[in-house]
């Protein structure tokens, strides 16, 4: 999977998040996003939703099966979590691994 | 001797009905003398007393007989019934079961002598004192089954207070602390036993209607295929009075529609264990979970939200694991509860608390909402470790008819976002097609660290929830 490839399927996982959420509280589709710690939009249960849903669509449409919140991801000096791009980076990263 | 008191009844109730079995009715009458015959039977295969006993059998005219043959004898009885087939040689060893008798679907005898000769301090005490002895398998679905030794005289005591008789289904099992409650409560009180060979919705509302069952101890479990088989349609259920269940904890939506749908039947909670025996129990109402347990021989309290119980039917002790009761006898549930005043309410086992970020979920709570949204035939809900939240949430349902599953999967967590908070909401939902009872009709879970009691009537019946 290319990064664009990868960035298309979080922002279509955001998508389907916001549909659930109010006006205010909705995720915009871009790289830049916070997602979790200072400034972040999500709280705990935001971000493991949102990590178990994008699990489950590059499961379901691009055949990969990884785990984004492991003891891996949790120790990383710079957390993964943090925004929209360093998610997609770590699942890039994850992915490649895979290959290798 | 131990069952002269249940003689005594059944003398008074000679000519009425003591059991249905297919389509045969034997009366009180027809018991005592086949008790007789078995009790002759047991001297001439020169059975000492004391032997430990494997009775392989459902419920039927002679492996009731016989029960109080062996008990009248002495024996140490070892119930056993088809359900645990595959574990059945395993349970005869840890048992030590020295003579087996196998009852046929037909109802024929087959006496086995087995090679081994028991030998435990608690059966050394039973002999001792002359007492006759139970033991009962924990279906704890990980880890070892555990074998209660019960002391018979200890356990049958509270049926010498006289209740109520009714016509009794006794559609929990043979070897269940609550099938057995169910006989005893029943002939106890000159009361009528409605065997069933199949344990299916249609099977047993079928007899329940023929034989005008009065009351039926049954499962949260297949109340919940009574009303998805729509097989109560089927039937007259006219002469039913009481449906007690237990052994695990009721979707508060599966109670909530019964009781809509048969507003003439009282609904009775029931709590029990294999270790203790079952307690006598009062539901604030039909279409409450709310219950106050206890009854004479039982004391309770509750330590740090957990049941705690001390029964003078307490077990002697496991033959195979160290013993569980704590300080002067009380035996920890490891069911949490809730109190109010007098009642509890049963919120599940400890060991089945999903911890989500420190808040504490209950399955049984998720899966009554679940359980209640359209199409969901039925629901298993779990925890899974998530390195954020600790655990998370998930959900393993059922479907009646085949759909569309990401729809529906989305649909489904709405609803639980609109009728729980937001911790509680699965965030993993898994359509599955396997059904998720085992023979006993109760859910299969996981994590189960053992069984809920379950229970079943005495003066209702009933089980621990699990």
């Amino acid at each position: 999977m290319t990064r664009e490839e990868i960035k298309q399927a979080v922002f279509n996982v955001l998508d389907e998040i916001n549909q659930e959420l109010p006006q205010e509280k909705q995720l915009e589709k871009s790289e830049t996003t916070v997602l979790f710690g200072k400034f972040g939009q999500l709280d705990s249960l935001g971000l493991v939703n949102l990590i178990v849903a994008i699990e489950e669509k590059l499961q379901e449409e691009c055949n990969v099966s990884i785990t984004l919140a492991d003891e891996r991801a949790m120790s990383q000096r710079n957390s993964p979590f943090r925004t929209v791009a360093s998610l997609i980076d770590y699942i890039a990263m994850l992915l490649n691994e895979e290959i290798d | 001797m131990l069952i002269d008191f249940l003689l005594a009844v059944f003398e008074k109730n000679n000519e009425k009905n003591a059991i249905v079995w297919k389509d045969k009715t034997y009366s009180y009458a027809w018991l005592l003398e086949r008790i007789n015959y078995w009790q002759n039977r047991i001297q001439s295969e020169n059975i000492e007393k004391g032997k430990v006993v494997v009775l392989e059998a459902d419920f039927s005219p002679n492996s009731i007989a016989l029960f109080l043959a062996l008990m009248e004898h002495a024996c140490i009885l070892v119930p056993l019934t088809r359900s645990i087939e595959s574990q059945q040689a395993e349970f005869i060893e840890i048992a030590q079961a020295e003579i087996s008798f196998s009852i046929d679907d037909n109802d024929h005898l087959k006496i086995t002598k087995l090679p081994n000769v028991a030998h435990h301090e608690f059966y050394t005490r039973l002999k001792t004192s002359s007492h006759a002895g139970l033991v009962l398998f924990s279906s704890g679905s990980t880890g070892k089954s555990k074998a209660a030794v019960h002391d018979l005289v200890k356990l049958l005591e509270k049926f010498k207070i006289p209740r109520y008789n009714y016509i009794t289904l006794t559609f929990l099992l043979y070897d269940h602390i609550g099938g057995l409650e169910t006989m005893f409560y029943t002939l106890s009180n000159g009361g009528c036993i409605v065997t069933a060979q199949t344990r299916s919705p249609d099977r047993i509302l079928e007899r329940v209607e023929k034989y005008k069952v009065e009351l039926l101890p049954v499962s949260p479990t297949f109340i919940n295929l009574i009303l998805l088989s729509e097989s109560y349609k089927r039937y007259d259920l006219s002469s039913l009075k009481i449906v007690t269940y237990g052994t695990e904890p009721m979707p508060e939506s599966t109670l909530a529609r019964f009781q809509g749908l048969f507003p003439h039947i009282k609904l009775i909670q029931k709590y029990g264990l294999s270790e203790l025996g079952i307690l006598r129990s009062k539901s604030k109402s039909s279409n409450s979970l709310w219950v106050k347990v206890g009854g004479e021989g039982f004391q309770t309290r509750v330590v740090e939200g957990i049941l705690q119980i001390k029964a003078s039917s307490a077990m002697l002790g496991y033959l195979n694991a160290p013993t569980p009761f704590i300080e002067d006898g009380w035996f920890n549930t490891k069911d949490v509860v809730e109190i109010d005043g007098e009642y509890l309410k049963i919120l599940g086992r400890q060991s089945e608390i999903i911890n989500v970020g420190g808040e504490k979920v209950y399955p049984a709570e998720v899966e009554s909402v679940i359980q209640s949204f359209d199409n969901v035939a039925e629901v298993t809900v779990y925890g899974e470790q998530n390195a954020i939240t600790g655990n998370i949430v998930c959900a393993k349902v059922r479907l009646l008819k085949e759909e569309d599953k990401k729809p529906l999967t989305k649909r489904l967590k709405h609803y639980c976002r609109e009728h729980l908070q937001n911790y509680k909401v699965p965030v993993k939902v898994k359509i599955v097609e396997e059904k998720q009872y085992s023979e006993r009709f109760k859910k299969i879970r996981q994590n189960n660290q053992r069984d809920h009691p379950e229970t079943p009537i005495s003066n209702g019946m009933s089980f621990r929830a699990k």
